[in-house]
């Protein structure tokens, strides 16, 4: 593999991060294996399900549906990451009016070394589709996607990231159509280190775009969202809920930013970023950024930071409740605001879930160390 | 030399009427040969009988200026500046040392008429009975011209005197605290500044003392093509108060002039300092033609266990404002506070804000933050709230507002957030909002030009921070909040 041309902390959109373990992984190979258990989520109406193992296609082991396996064409707009992502992956392009049955699922599975994909998601007009993404093993999944949403369609896409150890870094691309909805959540509760970067711009009068999601991290573990909300004509709406949880050595960042353009009037656009520190030497790091070029707008952002609500956790230990099973319940409500963004049912438990499982059993790999593998000190 | 000097500049000044205080004085000054060299230095050092120490920390500012460079991150477009084409050193030829303001030079004191500074200080000098006692340290262009009240304030033991007063008379507190809150290499325009600097203002409280008045020193850029950098070190000793004011007019120039000025604040234990600024430097015409530009570094520590420190500003001046006066909390209950009102109308462009670092257990900051942009200006509000591992029990809150008066400007937040303390309580808020046409309608209804509504709204806006300010500054921040507007409505 050539040399990783890599950004670094002088650069504002890295100023949180830490990449310095992709080339390493950059440099393994991945042994290929495929589990037997992969996280599909179930549902009522089985949609379309797409397996990558290290970025290859597994057939065999795959129901594609209406979603095609080929080059996809993304603009990763200059991103030091999303443009090494390539143009081999996937596309789900929906014609007007139309909807895929159930739910659409592509499981990533990272077997040691690293991998890039590139995804295009493209709906005309009324279109609707539900996608779910899920990232597991230990390696470097990167990916790049592209999505397109023309007039009134409907986007509910949702990505976990389970993987032990690694790292997982999306990029995405997005365009908002008039009166279209994007509602993007994210999840990252596994061991692995994560860089999640979107841009997504309203490109059309009264779009809706909800970003945010839940950052769990523990041990030397690092997330790292960097988001652009970009309103560019007006009435549009949008929402960024977000929510940190750092423990031990770990570190959770967030720098998202609203832009408003001259156009936009009567945009609604708000921020919500809070972070919570299990531990004393975590981190949590957050810029919730509002660029504003129209008059006639409700801006809004708040954030905070801020352990547990002391008086809520003597409350719960004076009902009995064990001090460590009082702590997970108060951090799972906190959490719980990010994922309720979620429509799906389904899709909402399973995240749930997962998040349940990250505060009960850390794996073992995350108490060693996410992507450095380093020696926990408390 | 000085009069051909002189001449150039004064042919360089375009009299122009828009801006109110847009006039120059003609006072011979002596200039230092335009550009930057360690020649200039060695003269600003020579000129100033400066002792062999400080020549050495200048040119070891200049030498490590010469390989930085200009900072780029602020939402900010700033022209070239070609740093050889501007005098780094200029003073008032007739040095007088006086003991009142009524022995200053007749033309100064006009200057000062002109500029309505003679509020209160007037009168005390003119021993008006009852009169507020304020301590005017007169900057004008680099050298301080006249200091006064300085017996009242040496009997309570306070040093008030320009910093290079200071370097010659109190020279262990100079080199002890100089740069220890901004070192040289801090950044760019600091470090110009530290090589460079031609005067400013040097303040000791003593431990235990009140300081008796409020002192003020008064920035005022005058000769054409001269760039200002000032020097401010003020040292508030254990248990001790003092309220500083420092406010601004720069004559009209139709160059764009550079200022880059560093304060530095030192408060012990128990101490408290109070710094408040209203800026209103020449911001340019209504083209966006010149102005000044102001890089300046504002930055306070907290060394003391239950230090204060207070940072309040109004800025409206200045073509591009680049400052964030900030507070380094490392005394056990330290507190920090910011409050600031910045107007742009215009082309202006501001990029201010402040920076909150938590070190000592305990500390709490505050910032509140008013933006008012008008015109085809940018005003963003740049913030750090940073929590240090070993800070416990920190507590911060910010709360930043945008008012946007038309559709051509723009309103920009960043705020960063760092904290490394699980027992950190941090909060930060911020809306962006315009004038209701309700609120306008009311007001009108009550009889109030569209002009005066629009500043009563913005005032009441601004009003969180505008009541931290004395009284006399109070006002005249009002009025140019008004002043500042004109033109902008309708």
């Amino acid at each position: 593999m050539t040399a990783l041309l890599l950004p670094s902390n002088r650069d504002e959109a890295w100023r949180w991060s830490d990449v310095s373990a992709l080339p390493e992984i950059a440099a393994r190979q991945g042994l290929g294996t495929i589990p037997e258990a992969l996280p599909w989520i179930d549902c009522a109406l089985p949609g379309p399900r797409l397996l990558f193992v290290d970025g290859r296609f597994v057939a065999e082991r795959s129901d594609p549906g209406v979603v095609a396996v080929g080059p996809a064409g993304v603009d990763p707009g200059g991103h030091a990451l999303g443009r090494l992502a390539g143009r081999e992956g996937w596309r789900l392009r929906l014609g007007r009016d139309h909807a895929p049955q159930g739910l659409v699922q592509i499981v990533h599975v990272a077997s040691g070394g690293a991998d890039h994909l590139a995804a295009e998601i493209v709906l005309d007009e009324d279109a609707q589709a539900s996608v779910v993404e899920t990232f597991v093993g230990d390696g470097w999944a990167n990916r790049l996607s592209g999505i397109i949403l023309f007039r009134g369609a409907r986007l509910m896409l949702a990505r976990r990231v389970l993987a032990a150890a690694g790292f997982v870094s999306l990029t995405d691309r997005a365009t908002v159509g008039e009166g279209a909805s994007l509602v993007a959540t994210a999840l990252a509760g596994g061991g692995a280190d994560t860089r999640l970067d979107a841009t997504i711009r309203l490109a059309g009068e009264g779009a809706y775009a909800e970003a945010g999601g839940a950052l769990l991290a523990r041990a030397r573990q690092r997330h790292d969202a960097n988001l652009v909300v970009a309103h560019d004509l007006p009435s549009g709406m949008s929402r960024q809920v977000w929510r940190s949880v750092a423990s031990d050595r770990a570190a959770c960042s967030v720098a998202a930013r609203v832009e408003v353009a001259r156009a936009a009037q009567k945009t609604d656009a708000a921020q919500s970023l809070k972070g919570l520190l299990l531990d004393r030497g975590a981190t949590i790091n957050a810029k919730p950024e509002l660029e504003i070029f129209a008059d006639d707008v409700k801006c809004a952002h708040g954030a905070t930071v801020g352990e547990l609500d002391r008086d809520a956790l003597f409350y719960l230990r004076s009902r009995g409740v064990p001090e460590a099973e009082a702590k997970a319940l108060l951090t799972r409500a906190f959490v719980a605001d990010a994922l309720a963004r979620i429509g799906e049912e389904a899709v909402r438990e399973a995240f749930e879930a997962d998040a349940e499982d990250w505060f009960l059993n850390p794996s073992p790999l995350a108490r060693e160390g996410g992507a450095r593998r380093e020696a926990v000190g408390g | 030399m000085s009069e051909v000097r002189n001449r150039e500049a004064q042919e360089a000044v375009e009299r122009a009427s828009a801006y109110e205080w847009g006039f120059t004085s003609d006072i011979e000054q002596e200039f230092a040969p335009k550009g930057l060299s360690e020649d200039t230095i060695r003269y600003i050092s020579a000129r100033k009988s400066e002792p062999r120490w400080m020549l050495d920390w200048r040119l070891k500012a200049y030498r490590a200026w010469l390989e930085m460079e200009e900072v780029t991150w602020a939402k900010l477009a700033i022209p070239p500046i070609d740093f050889q084409n501007a005098y780094y050193f200029a003073e008032p030829k007739q040095k007088p040392e006086l003991k009142s303001l009524d022995e200053l030079d007749p033309e100064i004191r006009r200057t000062y008429e002109k500029l309505g500074i003679p509020i209160e200080e007037q009168k005390v000098l003119a021993g008006v009975a009852g009169a507020r006692k304020v301590a005017v340290d007169a900057v004008f262009d680099s050298v301080s011209v006249a200091t006064t009240f300085r017996e009242e304030l040496s009997k309570a033991g306070v040093i008030f005197l320009s910093i290079s007063e200071a370097i010659r008379e109190h020279p262990e507190l100079v080199r002890k605290y100089l740069g220890s809150v901004v070192p040289q290499r801090d950044n760019f325009y600091a470090c110009l500044n530290s090589a460079v600097f031609s005067d400013g203002t040097f303040v000791y409280i003593p431990e235990g003392v009140r300081c008796p008045m409020e002192l003020s020193t008064y920035f005022r850029i005058n000769a054409a093509n001269t760039g200002q950098f000032e020097r401010t070190l003020i040292v508030a000793d254990k248990d001790s108060y003092v309220s500083y004011l420092e406010g601004c007019t720069a004559p009209m120039r139709d160059e764009n002039q550079l200022h880059a000025a560093v304060v530095e604040l030192v408060a012990l234990d128990d101490a408290e300092i109070k710094y408040s600024t209203v800026q209103n430097w020449y911001p340019g015409d209504a083209e966006g033609k010149g102005g000044i530009y102001n890089f300046v570094t504002k930055r306070g520590a907290c060394r003391g266990a239950r230090s204060k420190i207070s940072w309040t500003q109004v800025e409206t001046g200045s073509a591009i404002t680049w400052k964030y006066p900030s507070c380094i909390l490392q005394g056990e209950g330290s507190v920090g506070e910011f409050y600031s009102v910045a107007l742009t109308n215009n082309f202006q462009q501001a990029d201010t804000g402040t920076k909150m670092i938590h070190i000592g257990r305990n500390s709490r900051s505050t910032i509140v933050s008013k933006g008012i942009s008008a015109g085809r200006s940018n005003n963003t509000y740049r913030g750090l709230v940073r929590v240090l591992a070993g800070a416990e029990n920190v507590r911060n809150f910010t709360q930043c507002d945008s008012l946007l008066l038309g559709d051509r400007c723009g309103a920009h937040t960043v705020p960063y957030i760092e904290v490394r303390n699980p027992s950190a309580q941090i909060e930060h808020e911020a809306t962006t909002s315009k004038i209701s046409d309700d609120q306008l309608f009311y007001a009108m209804s009550r009889g109030l030009s569209r002009e005066d509504a629009v500043a009563l709204i913005v005032n009441g806006f601004a009003r969180e921070v505008l009541q931290q300010l004395p009284m006399e500054f109070a006002v005249e921040a009002q009025k140019l909040l008004g002043i500042s507007l004109e033109g902008s409505v309708g």
